[in-house]
């Protein structure tokens, strides 16, 4: 096995957020030894070799002893140069949290923000607050890390296209260099879910206008809109997650994650219970043993995402979806097939005629 | 006596309002008669189609031949000719009286005159048939059978020493009544030697001898090996096989003056042998036919179309199947710009649409989109001639035409008298003009009023049930045309003209109703890329309109590698969604939106 990407999921929170459908628990930290343990045991049977990316995601990874993630490096043969990517929480780091980690090889910060209005802070369920994210950045930067991102979530409840702007701002001040924008989905399970209609959230027009907002501003600000809803100064693109919209190879480790090699996808199981049992491992290096193609339609809708497009070869026997597109606008020819900026908003109609 | 003379034959039918345990009455009397033994009986022999075992109903005629040795020692022959007992099967229940010269009048004892009970006996009356008038179900604890004894002699004129009473479930009765056709039904007239004429009063496609046609035979004998001629449609057949109607067909040597059984023929197509046409010895051609009936008349109209194109074929097929046994169904090819090859079929009434089309979808496994129904329109045109529209897409334009006339009818209504108010309100918004109103005694009420037959098919029957708590029974006739003030009302989806969706309707409510179409037509289409309006315009004059508005946005903010399969799963879905509608011009329509007139609420 030669997986290229490696992806270690942390499914801890201190406390799970009103939006999130992730595989994320709070009130778990019991377990933490024991899941490390067995996120050791499945690498040392996988043996990734030759990682250019390592992206550590959660729940909450800035909750865990970076003496965990040493041992985890350790086993690992990473290639020079390579991409090492770690989520983290403000309110959960300080300096020499985050200086140990600079230390063992983590060289790009991922600081879930979300925003900078406290009281929008506070509905979202979110543990910090804007002061905390200040904090944060400055001790990221102090601790040696010169690749970090901010994620922002807009179209929240009660949030105004001002508050909107005002929190870009803030985030425009700290000089990030890779900013990820979401429009705030509302997920069946969620707290905002059973809540319902009663949200007050902003209009489809307002999202639309957010959204168009944001991409204008970063623009002018130096950002290169290279994915749906990622922006990145010229350079630091995150290499991990292009290996997604790429429909690459890689291997995902821990409750949860994914893989996929050489067209074979496989599921962890999504609780932490499950998943310290293990049974399935050797189902998974099985499966992901087998040669096969990359799907082509999958190859297509993870691929446009990436607004600099896909070359035409991809799209061998999807030429009459195409044209149907590029009549429509929401597709685009040049060197290579691309959405356009009214297929950006209306991508999901785009990747149906794929799929 | 294996030869029975004519003297001791007896043709009779059973007419009753649906529920008043006509089925019933027939299993006892093949029980009793020892036709069917008892341990071989299923409940309501004659109701053979599921469809008729699970709604309750007749829907088409059946013969049976019963062996009865009366009390006067002579053997008889008794053939009882079932009827469909709903309004819209009227046209079966002429022909079948039409074979008899009895007819058993069964009332509920609980109930007692219903709509239907009224106008079965009166077509029995206008075939001079003798009736045996029944009050069965004596045995319910809410039998009044003295009320109901009333009844009859108020609105019949029947004589109560002449009523029998009957408890069919519990076979009380029946010897009475098994005397009573022996005594009362007078035998058949006819000449065994005569010239043949034998009347067709049913027939039915069977894939492996072709088509069975059932007759009852007026005057001359019909044997195998005779040449036979439908006098109607003149077609000469070799008759191969003739017989009597048990529970399955049994063969004899002939059929003589009197009888009633099958022909076997070769007959390939039901066409040939047309219900009402008169059978006759080809080489010997009697004068002149039997009095026929008139053919049935469809009166309610709609569009079945497949779901999937490609499935017009099958849908094609099962039509002419289901004609072949049902020839009140009229259908023909049509196409929608809308929704592609289909068929326009005309029906005796809603009961039978509605039974037509649940058995294409249970019986073929077809998915059919079903136009809102609507009735055959006479035009007036400007120049001199009438001609009759069936689909309101075919109506010509108001500036070639004098006036429309639409099919009207009397409608009669029995209820208890509480509900009076309510339905006279209901007939009023219908359109109705009352005509008049009867006690039958002082607690029900007989109503009669002129209304549209455009406005009943549309769920008047269901609100006349729920304004009634059920208790109301309705009848119909058709009185004619009458001129009325209509238009027709084109609905616009995306500015292009959606001709399934047109309708035609009386002016007054015009634009109440292109607004509540419009509106209901909002909530049923699903958000395209580009905004869509919804007109509903009369001639060029748009009276309604409502703009369903763009999607602007449909895009997953959030999409890495754990999310890959989850994702393609939701595309996959909205997709699929997309995949049951019908595409008109370049907007997707879902099934339920092209019977949303249906559901315009008041």
């Amino acid at each position: 096995m030669n997986p290229l990407s490696l992806y270690i999921h942390i499914p801890f929170c201190k406390q799970k957020c009103n939006y999130c459908d992730f595989a994320s628990y709070a009130g778990k930290e019991n377990l933490i030894e024991e899941y490390i343990n067995t996120v050791i045991n499945e690498i040392k049977h996988l043996r990734p070799t030759a990682l250019s990316t390592v992206y550590i995601g959660g729940g909450t990874p800035s909750l865990i002893a970076p003496k965990y993630y040493e041992k985890i490096f350790k086993l690992l043969s990473i290639a020079p140069g390579a991409e090492l990517s770690l989520e983290a929480n403000p309110g959960t780091i300080n300096q020499s949290y985050l200086k140990e980690l600079k230390n063992i090889g983590v060289n790009r910060l991922s600081l879930g923000a979300q925003s900078f209005n406290d009281k929008h802070l506070e509905i979202l369920g979110r543990i910090h607050n804007a002061k905390d994210i200040f904090k944060s950045f400055d001790d990221a930067q102090a601790a040696g890390f010169e690749n970090i991102n901010l994620d922002l979530i807009f179209a929240l409840p009660n949030q105004t296209h001002n508050d909107w702007k005002e929190d870009l701002k803030q985030a425009l001040s700290l000089k990030p260099q890779h900013l990820s924008i979401y429009n705030l989905q509302v997920e069946e399970g969620t707290k905002f879910y059973n809540i319902g209609d009663k949200l007050p959230r902003p209009t489809e027009d307002e999202e639309v206008a957010m959204f168009e907002y944001a991409i204008d501003t970063l623009k002018t600000a130096g950002f290169h809109h290279y994915e749906i809803s990622n922006f990145a100064q010229p350079g630091f693109e995150c290499k991990h997650n292009v290996v997604y919209w790429e429909n690459g190879n890689y291997l995902g480790v821990g409750a949860s994650a994914s893989s996929h090699i050489n067209g074979n996808r496989f599921d962890n199981p999504k609780t932490i219970e499950e998943y310290i049992k293990l049974t399935q491992l050797q189902n998974k290096v099985d499966l992901l043993g087998h040669k096969n193609q990359p799907d082509q339609k999958e190859t297509i809708f993870m691929g446009l995402r990436l607004l600099d497009g896909l070359s035409k070869e991809k799209f061998k026997g999807y030429e009459k979806e195409v044209k149907e597109l590029i009549d429509d606008g929401l597709l685009e020819q040049k060197d290579k097939i691309k959405l356009t900026h009214r297929g950006l908003l209306l991508a999901n109609e785009v990747f149906k005629l794929f799929i | 006596m294996t030869q029975n003379s004519i003297n001791n034959i007896r043709n009779f039918s059973i007419i009753a309002h649906i529920d008043h345990g006509k089925s019933t009455l027939a299993d006892r009397l093949l029980e009793v008669t020892g036709t069917i033994e008892k341990r071989n009986m299923q409940a309501q022999v004659l109701d053979t189609m599921d469809l008729e075992r699970e709604r309750g109903i007749t829907i088409k005629s059946q013969a049976i031949k019963m062996n009865y040795a009366a009390q006067d020692g002579n053997n008889y022959e008794l053939n009882l000719i079932d009827t469909p007992g709903h309004v819209d099967f009227t046209y079966e229940v002429s022909r079948s009286l039409a074979a008899c010269e009895g007819a058993l009048l069964l009332v509920d004892a609980s109930q007692g005159i219903e709509a239907q009970t009224l106008a079965n006996a009166y077509l029995a009356m206008a075939h001079n048939l003798t009736i045996i008038p029944i009050i069965n179900k004596i045995d319910l604890p809410g039998a009044e059978p003295e009320m109901v004894t009333e009844e009859l002699e108020t609105t019949l004129g029947i004589k109560k020493e002449e009523i029998i009473f009957t408890s069919a479930k519990e076979g009380r009765g029946m010897g009475e009544v098994l005397e009573a056709i022996v005594k009362r039904i007078p035998p058949p007239k006819g000449n065994a030697d005569d010239k043949l004429q034998a009347l067709i009063f049913d027939s039915r496609f069977d894939a492996y001898r072709g088509v069975i046609v059932y007759v009852r035979v007026f005057n001359g004998t019909i044997k195998p090996e005779m040449n036979i001629e439908f006098m109607g449609t003149r077609k000469k057949f070799e008759v191969q096989e003739v017989g009597s109607l048990k529970i399955d067909l049994v063969p004899s040597d002939k059929l003589t003056a009197g009888e009633v059984g099958y022909i076997i023929a070769g007959v390939k197509d039901v066409k040939d042998a047309r219900v009402g046409d008169t059978v006759a010895d080809a080489n010997n051609r009697a004068e002149y036919p039997l009095p026929g009936y008139k053919p049935a008349k469809p009166m309610v109209f709609c569009g079945f179309y497949p779901v999937q194109g490609e499935d017009f074929k099958v849908l094609k097929d099962a039509i002419e199947k289901l004609q072949l046994n049902d020839a009140a169904l009229f259908y023909e090819p049509e196409t929608s710009a809308a929704l592609g090859f289909g068929f326009r079929c005309g029906f005796l009434g809603l009961l039978h649409l509605e039974i037509v089309q649940e058995r294409l979808e249970r019986e073929f496994n077809l998915d059919l989109i079903a136009t809102a129904p609507n009735v055959i329109y006479k035009v007036n045109m400007k120049n001199g001639k009438k001609i009759y529209v069936d689909n309101p897409t075919k109506m010509p334009s108001p500036a070639d035409y004098d006036s429309i006339e639409e099919p009207c009818m009397k409608v009669t209504i029995f209820t208890p008298a509480e509900y009076v108010g309510n339905i006279m309100e209901i007939c009023q918004n219908k359109r109705g003009t009352f005509l008049n109103m009867e006690y039958l005694d002082p607690k029900r009420v007989m109503l009669a009023y002129e209304l549209p037959l455009a406005e009943v098919i549309i769920e008047f029957h269901d609100l006349l049930k729920s304004a009634t708590r059920g208790y109301a029974s309705m009848d119909y006739e058709i009185i004619g045309y009458q001129v009325s003030d209509l238009v027709k009302l084109d609905i616009l989806i995306n500015s292009e003209p959606v001709d399934a969706l047109s309708c035609i309707i009386h002016r007054e409510k015009a634009h109440y109703i292109g607004r509540a179409l419009a509106k209901k037509l909002k909530k049923t289409i699903p958000r395209h890329m580009f905004q869509v309006p919804i007109q509903a315009s009369i001639g060029s004059k748009v009276v309604a309109r409502e703009d369903i508005s763009a999607m602007k946005k449909n895009v997953l903010q959030k999409c890495y590698g754990g999310d890959v399969s989850r994702k393609k799963k939701l595309l996959q879905k909205q997709k699929a969604g997309k995949k049951r509608m019908k595409r008109v011009g370049r907007v997707d329509v879902p099934q339920e939106a092209f019977l949303a007139v249906l559901q315009i609420e008041k």
